[in-house]
């Protein structure tokens, strides 16, 4: 296991956006490894991605990916399905990362995939070494 | 030379609409809109639940309105059983209610409208060029989310507020931080009027008139008459004036004022209340060149532009009238009743009416969402609009027709019921 130390970014925790719904089956399970993860980085909870607009530095984001049985990390954002908008419910991270992309935002995005369930202790310790 | 113009699935518009237009030497013999959304049943799904649970469930009809629903379904469950808020109650819910309108419009307007008026098919296609636009839009839509969470508890379906008050109430730091961010999006509001009163819009007149709440003393947010140019009644008295209808090609009702069709939305509330504007808003309604009354429905744009303005001046205004305190919910005791809720939000005048028995169970639930209003007077708005765009080819057409309807930021996912209620 990651000591916390090691985690650090100067004297900061780096900070970890974590998408998903807490009330849904599957895509909560964000929140049972976000907590798992408490003690190693900064949580945020995001609901809506225009709240990544101002952030500084790498985003590290950990959101439930259907249809993997593994954790996935994806660096290159281009890989990410991605619908034009057509409604308002369409203003999702995937759009929202792909935006920022077209605009010429230069921001490093991390994105660490979960499984929507699995091992809690497993899936947590390779998410540890993606952070 | 006769065609048939079908549009199966609109785009940038909240939800699935269809359009049939059958036109033949020159005139439109058909022109049928309608939503195609699946059957909600919201209304079926509040009858026997109790009192306190429907504006939980009706906040579920749209996470883009669902703080509009739950206020109105607050205020019409208030008014069936005789419970009076305080003004802070009142206050703190037109200051979550203008949040969700700035995050709205922006959204609206940039996200769904722009790339209409700049050439683009979508606002992924705009954003290499016009990055600047696009980041005061977010700036605005996270500012309106972040006004909803620390008013609501959380940026979609509000948690804080209940029949009778809030189960937890900002703080004043709160308060302090909400201020601060509406002064910092000010400035991307006004170049939001600057930016949409540069485009072109096509000139048209809609038959419509145009219905909104309109208050004694403010720009309705929550209260007042339902009011057009030439006529208005109280909101308890609805029924005796609005009529919905059902047709077999529409999973929305249709919605009449006395057989005729009619507008709500940003441009009817400018055309009704524009002499209570904010200061910056009733300026930049100078420069907008609009001229009220104007029945245009690509006007509509402007106004929500307009809105954006006035929006965050009333909002301020609440955050410096507001001195929080601690209060109790209002106690609630059970008794039977009727009660209407209208409130003005994003996309027009919402409408919510609860009948309640004495056991605070709910009896029946009749809900008429903006887009339900506004639909019929988009398909008459289609028909008198396409004689006029008949030079242009098919795919021409189908975009000034999509155009058009996207003024109305019409909400298909949100018409939430497609059977006449019978009440007892």
């Amino acid at each position: 296991m990651l000591k916390t130390e090691q985690l650090r970014e100067g004297e900061r925790l780096k900070r970890l956006y974590v998408f998903g719904n807490e009330y849904l089956e599957g895509d909560s399970f964000s929140y049972v490894i976000a907590q798992e993860l408490k003690d190693c980085v900064d949580i945020v909870y995001c609901r809506s991605p225009e709240e990544l607009i101002d952030v500084e530095g790498e985003i590290l984001i950990l959101d439930v990916v259907k249809g993997i049985s593994e954790p996935l990390l994806i660096e290159d954002c281009s890989v990410l399905k991605t619908k034009k908008i057509i409604s308002l419910h369409d203003f999702d991270l995937g759009f929202f990362l792909s935006l920022l992309k077209e605009m010429g935002e230069k921001k490093k995005v991390k994105i660490i995939g979960i499984p929507m369930q699995g091992d809690v202790e497993k899936i947590v310790k390779r998410v540890k070494e993606w952070i | 030379m006769s065609k048939e113009i079908t549009l199966n699935h609109i785009t940038k518009i909240e939800g699935h609409a269809k359009l049939v237009l059958g036109i033949d030497k020159g005139k439109v013999r058909r022109c049928e809109l309608s939503s195609i959304e699946g059957s909600r049943y919201f209304e079926g799904m509040l009858k026997g639940r109790r009192y306190d649970e429907a504006h939980e469930m009706t906040s579920r009809i749209c996470g883009i309105c669902s703080c509009a629903h739950v206020v109105t379904s607050l205020m019409a469950i208030e008014n069936a059983m005789g419970v009076v808020v305080s003004e802070q109650t009142e206050k703190l819910r037109v200051l979550l209610t203008l949040g969700e309108r700035i995050r709205s419009h922006a959204t609206h307007l940039y996200f769904l409208a722009l790339p209409d008026y700049l050439g683009y098919e979508s606002a992924l296609a705009m954003a290499s060029k016009y990055k600047k636009e696009l980041k005061q839009a977010l700036h605005m839509m996270k500012v309106g989310n972040r006004i909803i969470t620390l008013v609501g508890g959380r940026d979609l379906h509000p948690v804080s507020a209940t029949v009778g008050g809030w189960l937890s109430l900002p703080s004043q730091e709160d308060v302090r931080e909400i201020n601060h961010l509406l002064h910092g999006i000010k400035k991307d509001a006004l170049a939001t009027c600057k930016l949409f009163f540069s485009l072109k819009y096509p000139q048209f007149e809609s038959s419509g008139e145009s219905f909104s709440l309109v208050d004694e003393s403010e720009y309705a947010v929550l209260k007042g008459r339902f009011v057009s140019e030439e006529s208005s009644f109280e909101i308890h008295e609805y029924r005796k004036f609005i009529k919905e209808y059902h047709e077999a090609r529409s999973t929305a009702n249709f919605v009449v004022k006395e057989g005729k069709h009619y507008m709500v939305g940003a441009l009817s509330r400018l055309n009704n209340s524009s002499v209570f504007l904010s200061r910056d808003a009733q300026r930049m309604l100078k420069k907008s060149g609009i001229k009220l009354p104007s029945r245009n429905p690509f006007e509509n744009n402007l106004a929500q532009a307009i809105e954006m303005v006035h929006c965050i001046d009333h909002a301020l205004k609440m955050c410096e009238e507001l001195d929080l305190h601690d209060e109790k919910v209002v106690d609630v005791v059970l008794r039977e009743g009727t009660g209407v809720g209208a409130i003005e939000v994003p996309r027009g005048t919402l409408w919510h009416e609860y009948q309640v028995d004495g056991g605070g169970c709910i009896v029946n639930a009749n809900i008429i969402t903006p887009t339900a209003q506004n639909l019929l007077n988009i398909q008459e708005d289609i028909r008198e609009f396409v004689p006029r765009i008949m030079h242009l080819n098919k795919e021409g057409m189908v975009l000034e027709i999509e155009r058009l309807i996207r003024s109305y930021d019409p909400c298909f996912s949100c018409s939430a019921h497609f059977l006449e209620v019978n009440w007892c």
